[in-house]
């Protein structure tokens, strides 16, 4: 959208303006250089949830490699940033910011890394370079569990996302896993959001229904069911203000789909050519599957040794294997075709979509939050530098920037604040760009359409608001709310006509 | 149900003491056989939300009573046990004044409202689906299944799991863990034990006598064992005594319908059946076993003693009159037993006391605790509008947890003071009966009788306590979860069109508002937890003094028992008096056929209490 470059700009200028005022307080005045150096860098979003969630998993699975280490028992305790970067890289932060190079060593796969003798409660944090496509455009931070049975191992992950001083948080966005609607996580999710500037924080968290394929106790309409739960959760009143879209997605399906090997998919063909009953007995329990003796299936367990059938199942899941093998009987016969529709099924293409729209198209928008965020904590500060200029300004981008008019109208009308009838509702919370920022998006049109089917229908769709916040029957909070989407209508046409 | 050799000896018992005239004695007998015949063992199966409780009560039972679906929580308890034909019933009890616990067994059988449903409609009423936030307001569902597992008495309760055990709903599930025989708690094998889990079973360990853990969903998890490993870990770090066994309902499903013994037992439910056969079932007959048998061994005593003292008197006639002295004196002191200036009313009477003002000031404390916590939060949260829902929430949490917490410990607290007055009742009641005994090996002992201290959580306290946890627990046990349910905070703010348009937004305007709403919320949080402190601590006031009300007329009646033995021996000594020579001898020698008769009840009796539990068929 047109104003987002500008608003960007006012933020960046403001920042500057900022620093040069405080340049009589160093620290304050380094504090706010990061902070402006922030808003070039990658986006970044943090991946949070309960113990056992998933996280790492689906940290690999969106990277497209097996770096992140996950295990059946608690794994991630320290707050873990991964960056795009020329070579891998391993440092690890002490408590009081001193850095450490770790030798970046890889064990079947997964990244080995070698605390160096250190507790995790004295590591403030991990960064680790990765040359990664993904990583290019947005930083990953992995986050240990919340509700883990060491109350300070979740303490670190909560105290990280927010903070206790008003700080904005070290994330501009976050994926927040969890394996069904649970008290925790709403409480959670609700902290998350009371973070100052547009309070409208419901933009920048995405919630994912995470293991899905557990959900159906590994039955094959597992996912489909899992669908069914994620859509009801995205309508329910408590997670509806709080966040924008719930995703079902089976991680382990789209980590193993997107780094399938050629190894892995041959066994799987010997599973499925196996007789039925053969490979049903097998696989009514994960013990079976490993530890099956030649009697119950004899085919199997010699076609697959009990070594193979163990990996299988620590990469795909029981779910997974007996997804992998009907698909095979039904006619799917190579890796890569495997492969495309594990990945599909798995959920995983449609959270890259809801994360391309909600969070990489809105980059300069999160990012322009986050650093007024910064710069407001700043200002609430006893100090005795004169910052009255720098608060006009911050006021003026808060008010004036539509960005967040249109935020907080989001927010006002997804929490049902706001007396609009339901469809009328669906629509404008899309014009306002609820579900995407593109043009084509906010208007409900395919995005493949040219510029001047945009213009037309962006003329029909602000007249046609225009009359309804002119009408005497509207009442004044919803008038304000027409008149919202005209200005949004505006700012489209703005960005069509350059 | 106990074993029937049990119920035989009791019987047994009935007949033989039947020729004595004894109204009193029969009476208490006949309580004591009805208790044994109605006997229950509740399980609480108890575990977060979607951890597979309902599959695994569905499991044990073969028969699906509890809903199970992807999405699906059960919002109301199910209660199963044995019946001849399978049916389900709905059960109420209305509360119009707020409380259901001052009320006598009779009073609240009044208030219960039974109705029966076709089984395969009880999902529409126990679920989140089909009964949302039971507003139905369902006290309790209760399922009958003819299943040999529940035949002896053993009952599973399925208990909601909704918002976990943080929450409100968990809060008040452990309130109901006095009431409970035994305590399973349900988790998955897809992660170790969290921070809630673990301080339930904390909590658990203290107030149920059996507590184990089950792991579920083995059949999905190849990583189980480890798991369970690490669980083990988790409660031996914590100090936690409780069996761990994992089980696969699915593969339990399975087994039943192939009838297939091998996957059966892959399915780990012959551990779990073996469990509740041995340890729960088990160890609650043996409760009853010498319960019962102190009951027996009990009259048996007073009768003998009776016997015993027509025996001295017409074996040594020129004694009577010193004997009639000494039963006189006796006499004065099992009066004074039943006076209120007793030691053993004292303890009860004052120990109730203190624990009322224990009580009350524990829970005070703790309510005012929250009050301070949440007036922080609202002083440091700005407008309280914007973060109302999960505000409320958390008081209501918070205040939930604490009341139960109060119950726990009163409930523990009152379990002690059971035993002190027992003590006492029985260390005077040693006192009361003259040194008459002439026969060494005799069971005129008294502290035999009552303080068969073998186990050390069983005495007379406690038998007391387990009869009073059929009635009234059973409703105390969802009436808090009623009390939270029904009450919350009143939210003080109407829906705003709180849309913050441009221009001035924080205006010295809205920042008036905004402590205005800040006091409203104070205001609100202060009214409810002022009505929570109200009503739970009327809750436990009501509680102790059904506690202190059975413990009175249980020890009362037995002190008027060892009156009116004392008043039939002097009865029998001054008649024996004016008998003459032949009936002298007659008499004695049908006191003798007699005490024999008693001697050999009484054997039976103890060997019923030294055998060993009956080996549990697999």
């Amino acid at each position: 959208m047109s104003s987002a470059p500008n608003l960007s700009a006012a933020v960046r200028g403001v920042l500057r303006r900022a620093v040069e005022t405080f340049r009589d307080e160093p620290e304050t005045e380094q504090w706010l250089r990061t902070h402006l150096e922030r808003l070039d860098e990658p986006l970044r979003v943090a991946i949070a949830g309960k113990v056992k969630a998933g996280k790492s998993t689906l940290l690999n699975a969106l990277v497209g490699e097996q770096i992140a280490p996950t295990d059946a028992g608690e794994c991630t305790r320290v707050v873990t940033w991964y960056r795009d970067g020329y070579s891998p890289k391993i440092t690890l932060y002490s408590r009081d910011g001193v850095p450490t190079t770790v030798p970046v060593k890889r064990a079947d796969g997964a990244l080995e890394i070698d605390l160096q003798g250190n507790r995790a409660p004295d590591l403030e944090r991990l960064v680790i370079d990765w040359p990664s496509q993904h990583l290019r455009v947005t930083t990953l931070i992995d986050t240990p569990g919340i509700a883990s049975t060491s109350a300070e191992t979740s303490q670190r992950t909560v105290s990280f996302l927010t903070p206790e001083d008003d700080a904005p948080a070290e994330a501009d966005a976050v994926i927040y896993l969890m394996r069904h609607l649970h008290a925790a996580d709403a409480q959670f999710l609700e902290s998350f959001r009371d973070q100052g500037v547009a309070r409208a924080a419901s933009v920048n968290t995405i919630a994912v229904l995470s293991r899905a394929d557990e959900v159906g106790a590994g039955r094959l309409d597992a996912l489909i069911s899992a669908r069914f739960i994620a859509r009801r959760y995205q309508a329910h009143p408590t997670l509806r203000g709080l966040c924008q879209n719930v995703v079902a997605v089976a991680g382990l399906l789209g980590q193993t789909g997107r780094t399938l090997r050629r190894s892995e998919f041959l066994a799987l063909v010997e599973l499925a050519r196996a007789p039925r009953d053969e490979l049903d007995a097998l696989l009514l329990s994960a013990d079976r599957l490993c530890n099956a003796e030649t009697a119950m299936a004899p085919t199997i367990v010699d076609a697959v040794p009990a070594e193979a059938r163990r990996s299988l199942l620590a990469r795909f899941g029981l779910f997974g294997i007996r997804l992998s093998t009907t698909l095979i009987r039904q006619g799917i016969d190579t890796p890569g075709a495997l492969a495309e529709e594990l990945v599909r099924r798995s959920g995983l293409a449609e959270l890259r979509e809801v994360l391309e729209t909600q969070f990489t198209e809105r980059r300069d928008l999160l990012k322009a939050r986050s650093g007024l965020l910064a710069l407001e904590r700043v200002l609430r500060r006893d100090t005795e530098v004169d910052t009255r200029a720098l608060e006009a300004e911050v006021e003026r981008i808060l008010a004036s920037a539509h960005e967040f008019v249109e935020l907080r109208t989001l927010t006002a009308l997804r929490s049902g604040s706001v007396p609009i009838r339901a469809d009328d509702g669906v629509e404008l919370e899309r014009l306002l760009g609820g579900t995407g920022d593109s043009a084509a998006v906010r208007l409900g049109l395919d995005g493949d359409a040219d510029a001047d089917k945009l213009r037309q229908a962006t003329l029909e769709t602000l007249v046609r608001w225009q009359r309804r916040a002119e009408s005497p029957l509207a009442g004044r909070a919803e008038t304000e709310v027409y008149r919202i989407a005209v200005r949004s209508c505006e700012g489209l046409l703005d960005a069509l006509g350059q | 149900m106990a074993p029937p050799t049990v119920v035989k000896v009791v019987d047994l018992a009935l007949e033989t003491i039947a020729r004595y005239d004894r109204a009193d004695l029969t009476s208490r007998l006949r309580q004591t056989r009805t208790r044994l015949l109605d006997g229950r063992v509740r399980v609480l199966v108890i575990g977060e939300f979607k951890q597979g409780k309902s599959q695994l009560v569905n499991a044990l039972v073969n028969a699906s009573v509890c809903p199970v679906d992807d999405d699906i929580a059960t919002s109301v308890p199910t209660v199963v046990r044995h019946g001849e034909k399978p049916k389900a019933a709905l059960v109420r009890v209305s509360d119009s004044d707020g409380t259901t616990a001052d009320l006598d067994d009779a009073a609240l059988e009044r208030r219960t409202e039974r109705v029966e449903v076709p089984i395969e409609k009880l999902v529409d009423h126990v679920s989140e689906a089909g009964n949302p936030g039971n507003r139905e307001k369902v006290t309790w569902a209760e399922v009958e299944v003819p299943r040999a597992l529940l035949a002896g008495g053993l009952e599973l309760v399925d208990t909601p799991g909704v918002g976990g055990l943080s929450s409100v709903h968990g809060s008040t599930t452990m309130a109901t863990l006095p009431s409970a025989d035994a305590v399973l708690l349900v988790s998955d094998a897809s992660q170790e034990y969290t921070g809630p889990e673990l301080e339930f079973l904390r909590q658990a360990g203290r107030v149920c006598p059996n507590v184990a853990c089950v792991l579920t969903k083995t059949d999905l998890y190849p990583e189980w064992r480890r798991i369970a490993e690490l669980d083990r870990k988790h409660l031996a770090a914590a100090g936690i005594e409780a069996e761990l066994i994992a089980v696969s309902s699915m593969l339990r499903w399975h087994a039943i319908q192939k009838k297939d013994r091998a996957l059966n037992v892959e399915s780990g439910f012959p551990n779990l059946i073996r469990y509740l056969r041995d340890r729960v079932s088990g160890r609650a007959d043996e409760i009853m076993r010498r319960s019962a048998s102190h009951d027996v061994l009990s009259v048996t005593e007073q009768l003998g003693s009776s016997l015993r003292t027509e025996q001295i008197a017409q074996q040594n006639p020129e004694r009577i009159q010193d004997l009639i002295k000494e039963l006189q004196e006796a006499q004065a002191r099992a009066n004074a037993l039943k006076e209120r200036s007793a030691r053993w009313q004292q303890t009860l009477n004052d120990g109730v006391a203190d624990l009322n003002a224990d009580i009350d000031y524990d829970l005070r404390d703790r309510m005012r605790e929250i009050a301070r916590r949440a007036e922080e939060e609202i002083d440091i949260g700005g407008d309280p509008n914007k973060m109302w829902d999960q505000f409320s929430a958390w008081v209501e949490q918070e205040a939930a947890a604490a009341a139960s917490s109060t119950f726990v410990w009163a409930t523990q607290r009152a379990r002690f003071l059971a035993t002190q007055v027992a003590d006492h009742f029985a260390a005077d009641g040693n006192k009361v009966l003259p040194a008459l005994r002439t026969d060494p090996a005799g069971l005129m002992n008294v502290v035999d009788g009552v303080d068969i201290t073998e186990s050390e959580k069983w005495g007379p306290g406690e038998k007391v306590l387990t009869g009073l946890r059929g009635g009234y627990i059973g409703v105390l046990m969802f009436g808090l979860l009623g009390t939270f349910i029904g009450m919350s905070i009143i939210n003080p703010f109407s829906v705003v069109a709180g849309l913050v348009l441009g221009g001035k937004a924080i205006s010295d305007e809205k920042k008036r508002q905004a402590s205005k709403r800040q006091n409203e919320a104070k205001m609100a949080t202060r009214r409810y937890i002022d009505d929570v402190t109200f009503q739970v601590s009327k809750d436990a006031r009501d509680m102790l003094r059904r506690v202190q009300r059975g413990l009175r007329d249980h020890f009362t009646g037995e002190a008027e028992e060892m009156n009116q033995s004392l008043r039939e021996s002097l009865q029998s000594a001054e008649k024996s008096m004016k008998t003459s020579t032949s009936d002298r001898e007659r008499r004695l020698s049908e006191i003798k056929a007699e005490l024999e008769r008693l001697a050999a009840l009484e054997k039976r009796v103890r060997t019923l209490l030294s055998a060993p539990p009956p080996e549990a068929v697999a």
